[in-house]
């Protein structure tokens, strides 16, 4: 297996974007190209992830996006696994330079929803559950992991307050950073009183519908090496599914493809838990983050709260959890979500994070998920 | 009939259609076509009475298109009578933590455009 780098990234800022899919999927691009140092003829192939498309009247991104960039001629592939369609194109991405098929390749993710108001992207994210069980019977997402919020309450010794420690502590790392969409600092206060969306979750413990694009460049080594400019390598790949519905998984409280993924990456990258310096993981919602913790194996079953109301997560404390203010703060486009996480790796391993970085650190793992984990995605990196 | 339509005209029995493995005994909802222990593709149909307990729930106060006119309402993960199976569905009427607590009974009492309907027992 060839080595895989990272070699550029790129990103729009998050948040409400009034330029169309294609435009900040393009200008993300560009970036991801200019930081690498590469002409966009040395690209072989590009991966798009991306979920509605449609919303914005354009699917089949891929060849509008490469003509944007001045090469129709390479193949593009799009992808889609909700929330995590990011990882998942990084993955594939991943997989085809570690099989020696291509040298370099660029992978974009891009949504462009938030014109299509609170009620319509609360309807379309539904349709991303299995909808015969749970969209169909009026759950949102915010309503399933507020299930598996209440399942935590009742099993562990936790708090609402607990919840909103997480939101409190990415605000802060998110103000940190200027492409956040919420720069914003918060309460706990400010968190308890905040609307309820679906009880235990309240508006400031879900992550906001946002508008934005990632982009990186993945290459072979050889091809990183010829290029003089800062890379990174990725050390560690996994995947893992889970039951599509939460009504099947053994556990409400663990999400089985997060633990499958991470055993698959640790595996390949030859490191532990204890060896991550940061993360930033799938925090859609306050106690994602929380459970994703756990999953991870930073900290034992239960515990992941305990973790955060003593500060255990803060940025430079025992582990930096979403430097970059993750998707609560930072914002979740859903396609881009998974890209954003590796530039902020990129980022943060080759010295570009500012005022976040994270402190003499090494090793970088990023977790995304799609729906409520049903497909997840982990990987590792490491400064070179 | 597809399975999804067996499954709604029991709903709307107050039952629950569930497939069992012919191989090896392991209880699944009727959706699934082979085993998730032994991967064996021979089922039986059981029907189960539609009781069970509250695993977990949600009251949900911001809903999608088409549920606003329900709010607020419950979304709800019951675990079924003396089996290991959960089924989640839509509970109307629900507006406060208090009025649901984790374990309390119910059962399934229709299938409709809230798809498949579990109330209070």
């Amino acid at each position: 297996m060839e080595k895989v780098c990272v070699l550029g990234a790129g990103s729009t800022k998050y948040g409400k974007l009034s330029e169309s899919i294609a435009d900040i999927a393009t200008q993300a691009s560009i970036g991801a190209i200019e930081s690498a140092g590469i002409n966009p003829k040395e690209i072989d192939a590009s991966y798009i992830a991306n979920v509605f498309g449609v919303a914005d009247k354009q699917v089949h991104l891929g060849p509008v996006l490469m003509s944007r960039l001045g090469i129709p001629d390479k193949p593009s592939l799009s992808i889609e696994s909700a929330c995590g369609s990011g990882s998942v194109a990084f993955r594939e991405a991943f997989a085809n330079v570690a099989a020696g098929f291509y040298d370099c390749l660029i992978v974009t993710g891009v949504e462009k929803v938030t014109h299509t108001g609170t009620e319509w992207t609360t309807t379309y994210f539904a349709y991303c559950s299995d909808f015969f069980y749970e969209g169909q019977a009026g759950a949102s997402f915010p309503g399933l992991f507020a299930s598996m919020a209440r399942a935590y309450l009742t099993e562990f010794d936790a708090t609402e307050e607990d919840f909103a420690r997480v939101a409190v502590k990415n605000h802060e790392n998110g103000l940190l950073n200027p492409k956040a969409h919420m720069q914003k600092k918060i309460t706990i206060e400010d968190v308890m009183n905040s609307a309820v969306v679906a009880s235990p979750l309240k508006l400031f413990d879900c992550c906001p519908f946002s508008d934005g694009a990632s982009s990186v460049i993945l290459c072979s080594e050889k091809f990183a090496k010829e290029h003089n400019k800062d890379y990174i390598e990725v050390i560690g790949s996994g995947r893992g599914g889970s039951s599509a519905a939460l009504q099947g998984r053994e556990h409400l409280t663990t999400i089985p493809s997060t633990k499958i993924a991470v055993e698959k990456a640790y595996k390949m990258a030859g490191v532990t838990a204890k060896e991550i310096d940061f993360a930033e993981v799938h925090d859609c919602f306050t106690i994602a983050e929380i459970i994703d913790t756990e999953d991870l194996g930073f900290f034992e079953k239960g515990e992941g709260v305990v973790a955060v109301r003593e500060g255990r997560t803060k940025l430079n404390s025992d582990i930096s959890i979403n430097p970059s203010g993750g998707l609560k703060s930072k914002g979740h486009p859903i396609g881009a979500t998974g890209v954003g996480q590796v530039v902020e790796v990129f980022d943060q391993l080759t010295g570009k994070a500012g005022e976040r970085t994270v402190k003499d650190a090494k090793i970088g793992l990023t977790h995304n998920f799609g729906a409520t984990g049903a497909s997840c995605a982990v990987h590792i990196f490491q400064s070179v | 009939m597809s399975v999804e339509e067996q499954l709604i005209e029991n709903a709307k029995q107050g039952k629950l259609l569930t497939h069992k493995c012919t191989n090896c005994g392991y209880l699944h909802l009727s959706t699934a076509y082979y085993c998730l222990k032994c991967g064996s593709k021979g089922f039986e149909d059981v029907l189960l009475e539609g009781t069970g307990t509250i695993a977990t729930y949600t009251i949900i106060t911001v809903a999608p298109a088409g549920f606003e006119k329900y709010t607020p309402y419950a979304f709800v993960v019951m675990l079924l009578d003396n089996v290991e199976l959960r089924i989640s569905g839509f509970m109307p009427d629900i507006a406060t933590p208090a009025e649901l607590p984790v374990g309390t009974r119910a059962k399934i009492t229709g299938f409709d455009e809230r798809g498949i309907i579990i109330e209070k027992q």
